[in-house]
């Protein structure tokens, strides 16, 4: 009698709990395709709107006129640069105080982490406010010409991306034995320079490139504080877009999408060699 | 002469010290092992010939010269880590050249010497691989060349093993102490492992607490120690208390059973109690041959753990072990029957005295 109810028992537990994974599959797929819905429909409809710009036909006039804009490609270049050298002072400023962080004063974590996190919590109009508020009056006039204000963004734009790039780099930090390695870099002879340049930095590069690409995407279409500081970058050159056409705005949305898309998958690309060096190394 | 000297070294951190008027004299090629538990303050002591820590007090002096306040960096000091600490965006050769490279020196000069240390640790066929692709060995080889190629002062092993396997641990500390002898490089190595300090060192710090209880050869260290710590974290050892019987004749008494010592008994009296130690090799049965003393015992029992059998001894109330070699001849008593043992006068050791 037991010998026959044992294995009943067993089989009616493994049919319950297959049921119940293929219930949780239904489910995983039902919340998948309702979210690639809410992504995709709107944006293939901005795409499809884009196409439109010819009466009666599909094509990418609305591409052509843009790129054609004389306004276009001068904004698009100045947002590039300000989002580059916007990297470069983030990534100064950054990368040595995580690793001094990390190394020597880690009980000071929790307080650089809220200090980069500020330009979280404070509105994009507030800050661009008080900025001008500030940088308008000696001695610290930045807001006099054109090309100072735009030093200012650059480093308003550092600012806004150290969560980001705080977060990347303590993350990579974090992945590998800063102190040892630090350490044998020492013991064999690198100062501080040759340990930053040959050491820390190459093995953050997924890391430093995760920062420096979300700080790109984020810089490139801003445009309250640009708008603020009548700077004529992308952010404001779309939304004048907006006011003034009908198919150049969703052709702009699509060419400022695949922008972020494509920086999304170098750093998958470059992050996909660099993993197995990283865990393996320890 | 002297190569590396630390003079009264001390390292605090907060209220406690990790570290307490440490004195060491190290001869140019010899191969010095810190031996101690967790926290005893050796890796501290390492670090703080590396550089990487500031004595609190005293100094270290190498080939004459203070360097106790220079960088890391400036002390040519080739380290190894337990966790390797490979760069792991270089390759084995890239890693070995690192050091020359930081040094400036020519492309072929970093060739040939990086083709030397590859061939001295056996990894010819790797040079092009990454850390992550090596094994734990390979890694640790690895990071032993690149400690090498700088020809450095003098090489500080941070427990290079304990993070490998007990097989490639023992064939890699053969192959560093050979390297070493070959090299005649001055070698400081921390352990926690005594039967690789034994087995690797020319001399031993043994230390506890921050202290340095001893320091000796590894004979020396085994076979006499010098203080109850060393005594019983170096090998096994059977302690008791004991009755000086007379000091004169190192005559001693074991709950009614009559021990002699070969111990110097200099400040002891009659009635003296002091802890007495016999390593549980030092005893033998006394049908295979009687020493000075002979003692009666009751076989409590009996384990078996390879080439040596374990025989557990009750010595008037004291449980005592014993360690015999095991041969298929051996003919062992069984559990429960009386029996003799005997031990030499020298193996009867005092460790402490409780006057």
């Amino acid at each position: 009698m037991t010998i026959t109810t044992a294995p009943t028992s067993v089989a009616v537990k493994e049919q319950t709990t297959r049921a119940s994974v293929r219930k949780n599959r239904f489910w995983s797929w039902v919340i998948f395709v309702v979210g690639a819905l809410y992504f995709l429909v709107p944006l293939a409809a901005t795409f499809y709107w884009s196409l439109r710009a010819e009466k009666d036909t599909l094509g990418f006039e609305a591409y052509r006129r843009l790129f054609a804009d004389a306004n276009f490609l001068p904004s698009f270049s100045e947002s590039i640069v300000n989002a580059v050298a916007a990297i470069l002072i983030s990534l100064l400023l950054i990368v040595p105080t995580a690793y001094w962080v990390t190394l020597r004063l880690p009980k000071l974590r929790q307080v650089v982490e809220f200090i980069t996190l500020l330009p979280f919590v404070i509105p994009a109009v507030v800050l661009a406010l008080a900025l001008i508020r500030l940088y308008s009056r000696p001695p610290l006039l930045l807001t006099a010409t054109y090309d100072s204000s735009r030093i200012l963004l650059v480093c308003v734009y550092a600012a806004l991306s150290f969560p980001y790039m705080f977060r990347a780099v303590d993350n990579g930090l974090r992945a590998m034995d800063v102190r040892a390695l630090t350490e044998a870099a020492q013991s064999l002879g690198a100062g501080w320079p040759t340990i930053l340049l040959q050491v820390i930095f190459p093995n953050l590069r997924v890391a430093l490139l995760s920062g420096a690409l979300l700080t790109f995407a984020i810089v490139i279409g801003e445009l309250t504080i640009a708008l603020f500081m009548a700077q004529h970058t992308l952010g404001p050159y779309m939304a004048n877009l907006t006011r003034s056409k009908v198919y150049e705005p969703s052709a702009m949305a699509i060419v400022a999408f695949a922008i972020t898309w494509a920086a999304m998958g170098i750093i998958q690309l470059i992050g996909r060699g660099q993993q197995g060096q990283i865990a393996g190394g320890h | 002469m002297t190569y590396l000297t630390l003079s009264n070294i001390s390292k605090q951190f907060g209220d406690s010290y990790a570290v307490q008027d440490f004195n060491l004299e190290v001869e140019k090629g010899e191969f010095v092992s810190f031996l101690g538990p967790s926290g005893c303050g050796k890796t501290t002591t390492l670090r703080m010939v590396a550089g990487f820590e500031t004595p609190t007090n005293g100094s270290i002096t190498l080939d004459g010269a203070d360097i106790t306040d220079k960088s890391p960096n400036q002390r040519n000091m080739g380290m190894i880590f337990q966790s390797y600490a490979l760069f792991p965006n270089m390759t084995v050769s890239q890693n070995i050249g690192f050091g020359l490279r930081v040094r400036k020196a020519s492309k072929s000069e970093i060739s040939d010497r990086v083709r030397e240390m590859v061939s001295l640790v056996n990894l010819e066929k790797h040079v092009d691989k990454y850390p992550y692709q090596l094994s734990g060995g390979q890694q640790q080889r690895v990071s032993l060349a690149r400690a090498l190629a700088i020809r450095p002062n003098v090489l500080l092993l941070d427990e290079p093993l304990s993070a490998l396997d007990a097989k490639i641990r023992v064939s890699l500390r053969a192959q560093i102490r050979e390297i070493q002898k070959r090299l005649g490089i001055t070698a400081i190595f921390v352990t926690h492992d005594q039967e690789e300090a034994l087995s690797i060192s020319d001399r031993i710090v043994v230390m506890y607490e921050g202290n340095v209880e001893q320091v000796g050869t590894p004979f020396d260290i085994y076979n006499f120690p010098k203080t109850p710590f060393v005594a019983n974290f170096v090998g096994s050892l059977n302690t008791a208390v004991a009755e000086v019987i007379d000091p004169a004749k190192g005559l001693l008494n074991l709950d009614g059973v009559q021990l002699a010592s070969a111990a110097k008994m200099d400040g002891l009296m009659q009635g003296d109690k002091v802890r007495i130690a016999i390593r549980p090799e030092r005893f033998s049965f006394a049908s295979e041959g009687k020493k000075a003393n002979v003692v009666d015992c009751r076989i409590e029992n009996i384990t078996f753990l390879g080439s040596v059998v374990r025989v557990h001894i009750l010595i008037g109330n004291t449980k005592f072990t014993m360690d015999t070699f095991n041969y298929p001849s051996l003919a062992l008593p069984q559990i429960g029957d009386m029996n003799q043992v005997t031990c030499s006068k020298e193996a009867v050791l005092i460790i402490d005295s409780e006057k």
